[in-house]
């Protein structure tokens, strides 16, 4: 319990519209391991931002209402933080990189004016100080110190996102988010940010909540995986069970819809339909409308996570016959 | 590694001389000749407000009578002539500057001031707060600007600050319009949720984060704002109700000399000509700086 510095237990997040209730997520449980670092994958609109935000209590309200559940960070409920106590978890504790490195830098503002904003915010020393730690910042993710004095639309995005790097790791945070770091960069730079990215963190010992929908990238850096759908996790356990024993049919369509290149010239398998609309849910498992394997009980109730090997947990119910096994595990 | 990442820096620091986006307004500003000429006409006028007290004696150069010389021509000695009571058309103008500089600042930085205010709290907090600023405001614009600003003045006396007062009223609420629309654009943006993500408390974020990146349309608001109140001010005092006779407000000497504008034309003439040129420099620098905020003209 106390080696996770992360424990989402059962969150549910609803947001209340005019038009009607978009059930974002649906009792969530994850937890991240001190010095570790998750992938959290999924689709677009699977609620893998909202469970970012849910994690700093920053859900835009309204519409957004945490309907219950837990986030014990360090052990403390964020959910029961008061403001005073969560602007300080902010940044100090807790950082998150955002994923446009584009829009995520105050045109007004030099980078290291930003760098420095957090700094001097959370460890009450004066503006000159802070511009010091800020400059060394910047050489820390592999930026001439005098760069400080420019500003954002001086810097390409990949620099822009290591300054937005820099700025999450100002406060040496111990737990850090980032929601889909590299999405908006192109792959050359994508491999550097991501290095950049495991160095620091192994070198500051801090854990990591990764969110993204790029594979290569959670296999790249992570430690665990969690695949979720439509608000809900549906199979977590560590790269290696997830990637080489894939259990969840959606992992399946996952990985079968990426291009293999020892491979060439298989045709790519799409995963049928679409995500089911989060104001309208279908009743049972949310994958059984689009999965090959579904039988007549996935329509009935939501499967359970369950344990199926060391830390490997899944959510379907296929496993309830024992004999179940995922085509792609048949074949190899 | 460091060593070079040294050697970087410092070859960085002289090449990069890191360019804001006000230096770079500037540089694009220059490039404007109309917004040049606006400016300087701007300044000559502000050194001409500035220095009235040292150029003229307000008792005997300004407002005292000297019938013998009543309703000269412009000649060497009076360069725009003088008025129906002897006084120097020339000498008031450069005088009344400051009035007009006055009410039309004046009422613009109060205007500003409220309608930044209230125009970013319903920008930002929306709902209730929103209702209210707006509401209230589409109410202060149904009534015509001249109509509320004379009902103002009446009740609170002809001064130059019940003119301020008059006019920063129907400022404050394009000021507040044009800002609410802003700050409800820029809340939006990725920096400020991210700035929330570092922990910075939400008023910080407004003054910080916020209403910077919603200055530019408000400056050039500012600029056109302090003309169109200069002729408000002018069209006030024309009627009466502005600044009271014998302050040399250029709107008060226009409606002085409209008697006499057959026989005696410059005494309206000049003062509508420095009303005009004024009006004219502002708006040239608005729509300098128009084009030089918008960043899809970017050259």
């Amino acid at each position: 319990m106390s080696e996770n510095i992360l424990e989402i237990k059962d969150l549910v997040v609803h947001f209340e519209t005019d038009d009607g209730c978009v059930k974002a997520i649906n009792g969530l449980t994850l937890s991240v391991g001190k010095e570790k670092t998750l992938g959290l994958v999924g689709e677009t609109g699977a609620g893998k931002t909202t469970t970012a935000l849910s994690i700093l209590n920053l859900v835009p309200s309204p519409p957004g209402v945490i309907k219950g559940g837990s986030i014990e960070l360090d052990g403390k409920d964020v959910l029961q933080m008061s403001d005073k106590e969560l602007e300080h978890m902010r940044g100090n504790d807790v950082a998150m990189i955002f994923q446009d490195p584009m829009t995520a830098l105050n045109p007004v503002l030099t980078v290291g004016e930003q760098i420095a904003e957090s700094i001097m915010l959370h460890e009450h020393i004066p503006m000159k100080d802070a511009f010091e730690r800020a400059k060394e910042m910047l050489k820390m993710v592999g930026i001439a110190e005098g760069r400080a004095y420019d500003y954002p639309h001086q810097f390409s995005g990949g620099m822009r996102q290591r300054v937005v790097i820099a700025i999450a790791l100002a406060c040496q945070p111990n737990f850090l988010i980032a929601d889909e770091p590299t999405t908006a960069l192109d792959v050359t730079i994508q491999a550097q940010v991501l290095d950049l990215m495991k160095d620091l963190i192994n070198k500051n010992h801090m854990s990591m909540l990764l969110i993204t929908h790029d594979l290569g990238v959670v296999a790249e850096v992570c430690n665990d995986v969690a695949v979720m759908y439509a608000g809900r996790i549906v199979e977590i356990g560590t790269t290696d069970e997830v990637f080489n024993s894939t259990r969840h049919p959606y992992t399946e369509g996952l990985f079968d819809s990426l291009p293999n290149l020892k491979e060439q010239g298989e045709e790519l398998v799409p995963i049928k339909g679409m995500m089911p609309d989060p104001m309208r849910l279908p009743e049972g498992c949310t994958f059984a409308p689009r999965c090959p394997y579904a039988t007549e009980a996935c329509t009935q109730t939501v499967p359970e996570l369950r344990q199926v090997g060391g830390t490997h947990y899944v959510a379907c119910h296929a496993y309830d016959d024992p004999s179940f096994r995922l085509r792609r595990n048949a074949n190899g | 590694m460091s060593e070079m990442s040294k050697a970087v820096s410092t070859e960085n620091l002289n090449e990069y001389k890191g360019r804001s986006l006000a230096q770079e307004t500037w540089r694009r500003l220059l490039k404007n000749k109309g917004a040049v000429v606006g400016m300087i006409f701007m300044v000559l006028l502000l050194i001409l407000a500035l220095s009235g007290d040292f150029l003229y004696d307000y008792d005997t150069e300004i407002i005292g009578m000297n019938m013998s010389e009543a309703r000269l021509a412009p000649s060497a000695e009076h360069f725009f002539g003088t008025d129906q009571l002897g006084r120097d058309v020339f000498s008031r103008i450069v005088y009344g500057t400051r009035y007009s500089l006055i009410i039309g600042v004046g009422s613009v930085a109060v205007g500003l001031i409220v309608g930044l205010i209230t125009g970013s709290l319903a920008g930002f907090y929306g709902g209730m707060w929103d209702q209210l600023v707006m509401r209230a405001n589409d109410i202060l614009y149904s009534i015509p600007n001249i109509m509320l600003a004379v009902v103002i003045v009446q009740v609170l006396g002809t001064s130059v600050l019940s003119l301020v007062i008059a006019l920063s009223i129907s400022s404050a609420t394009s000021f507040a319009k044009i800002t609410r629309a802003a700050v409800m654009t820029i809340r939006g943006q990725e920096y400020v949720e991210s700035a929330y993500a570092m922990g910075l408390p939400t008023w910080k974020i407004i003054l910080r984060h916020i209403i910077p990146n919603c200055l530019s349309p408000i400056i050039v608001q500012v600029t056109l704002a302090i003309g169109s109140n200069i002729i408000a001010a002018s069209s006030l005092s024309f009627l009466g109700v502005g600044v009271p006779i014998p302050t040399p407000e250029w709107g008060t000497m226009l409606s002085d000399g409209r008697q006499f504008i057959r026989s005696e034309p410059w005494m309206c003439v000049f003062p509508g000509i420095a009303i005009m040129l004024t009006v004219l420099a502002l708006n040239l620098m608005g729509d300098g700086l128009r084009d030089a905020l918008d960043p899809k003209l970017k050259r």
